[in-house]
């Protein structure tokens, strides 16, 4: 039997949030940025076991530098979150602590995944170091524009809402 | 003693006592001749210079357009379309062709589907039963009958999610789940900006669809709808909503939370259930 889940993906502007569905649902890039207005709906529907499938619809919501004015209504019912911050520009993550701990209160027990996309444009040495001194724990850090982890990032996440069902 | 001085050396310093102010004027000019060689055959300091009218005449002539050009545009554009109305054509095509015959071909396919029904057998004895004993033409109730509202897509959605629980349709034409979520987001939003948390987003307009939202507790029913949707119509529509309500979802507690019968434990409905009932109420409904 198939199930279908809400999934959110939210973070500040332009940190690839619409670009990192693209990359899963069709494995496309583009470097045209275009800005995300209210909310953009997708569906990719994942198979995480022989004959078993889930349903993920992905609510990309538009970003903004304030977490805590994000739409309520949008949130509501959500079964999985993803929130994307982006690993060359600091404004992004700066406040990551506080960001999340604004999401957990809008979304209490609700699976959080945090990303740190662009991982192609700082080196792997460099983001060791950032990700150090900042003290910051990425559940995955991911390239839309190379592909890299994303099918792995949106696949852990089905596997838990999968459990959770 | 002085040395002589010949007549031509003469003439010469008396030229000079003379003309002395001419040859001051001479040098100023000849100095200023130097000075606009060097502007005008320096690009630099040429365009210092001239830039500033350019843009100046240019933005009057930009402003003037309309005024001076624009008759003379249309006027042009007036001919041009009269005497190559194919080339215009060909050129425009494109881009309006495809939107016409976009158009056209789908209101062929209903009124094909209409007509469809309308011409079966079935149809034609219905009709001539129902002219014999109103005394209305049968052109008349085909045309009638051609302009009813019809029941062309029925979604159940969970109304915080989004997420689509069942659903009926008379065609396959969309991805269900994604117009589920979308429909969800714009519920959300203009219930959102009219702030307004008692209140409920009931109708969306969709050039020859509108799309009924009845909303409940916990899920909200939305009903696609072609043809004439008049008054008379939404209330056949939302009795329909409620029956269907009543004698299923309230059974169903996955749906619906009973605080009265609150220990019972949640019963999920299989899918195909649920959508085996939707069929029942809305396939062959009568708006």
């Amino acid at each position: 039997m198939q199930s279908s889940k809400k999934v959110v993906v939210l973070g500040h502007f332009g940190v690839g949030k619409t670009s990192l569905i693209r990359r899963f649902v069709t494995d496309t890039f583009s470097d045209n940025y275009k800005v995300t207005i209210g909310v953009h709906i997708t569906k990719k529907v994942v198979e995480i076991a022989v004959d078993s499938t889930i349903s993920l619809i992905l609510w990309d919501l538009e970003g903004t530098d304030d977490i805590q004015s994000i739409r309520q209504s949008y949130l509501l019912g959500t079964h999985g979150a993803v929130f994307v911050f982006d690993i060359s520009r600091p404004s992004t993550f700066q406040h990551l602590n506080e960001d999340l701990q604004l999401v957990a209160e809008k979304m209490p027990e609700v699976p959080l995944m945090v990303v740190g996309n662009k991982s192609d444009l700082v080196e792997d040495a460099e983001l060791k170091n950032l990700l150090q001194a900042q003290e910051l724990t990425v559940d995955f850090l991911t390239s839309a524009k190379t592909g890299s982890a994303v099918n792995e990032l949106f696949l852990k996440l089905a596997t838990i809402l999968s459990s959770d069902a | 003693m002085y040395p002589k001085m010949d007549e031509k050396d003469k003439l010469e310093i008396l030229k000079d006592i003379l003309l002395a102010d001419e040859h001051e004027f001479e040098a100023k000019i000849s100095r200023r001749i130097e000075q606009l060689e060097q502007t005008v055959n320096e690009r630099e300091k040429l365009s210092e210079k001239v830039d500033p009218i350019i843009a100046f005449q240019l933005q009057e002539f930009k402003e003037s357009i309309p005024e001076n050009l624009g008759p003379t545009i249309t006027e042009t554009l007036r001919k041009e379309i009269k005497i190559n109305k194919d080339v215009v054509v060909d050129a425009l095509y494109p881009i309006l062709g495809k939107m016409i015959k976009k158009y056209v071909a789908q209101e062929m396919k209903l009124l094909s589907d209409k007509m469809n029904n309308q011409l079966s057998f079935l149809s034609i004895g219905k009709r001539k039963f129902r002219s014999f004993f109103t005394g209305k033409k049968e052109e008349e109730l085909m045309m009638d009958d051609l302009a009813t509202a019809r029941i062309q897509q029925v979604l159940l959605i969970e109304k915080d999610s989004g997420i689509l629980k069942a659903s009926f349709s008379q065609s396959d034409a969309m991805d269900e789940e994604m117009v589920s979520g979308m429909l969800t987001a714009i519920k959300s939003f203009v219930e959102d900006a009219f702030n307004q948390r008692d209140q409920n987003l009931e109708l969306i307009e969709y050039e020859l669809y509108r799309i009924h939202l009845q909303s409940f507790a916990t899920h909200y029913v939305a009903v696609v709808i072609s043809g004439n949707f008049v008054l008379s119509a939404k209330n056949k529509l939302q009795d329909i909503i409620f029956d269907f309500y009543n004698s299923f979802m309230a059974m169903n507690l996955d749906l619906v939370f009973e605080t009265n019968n609150a220990q019972k434990s949640i019963v999920p409905v299989p899918k195909s259930r649920v959508e085996r009932e939707l069929a029942k109420y809305f396939g062959n409904a009568k708006l």
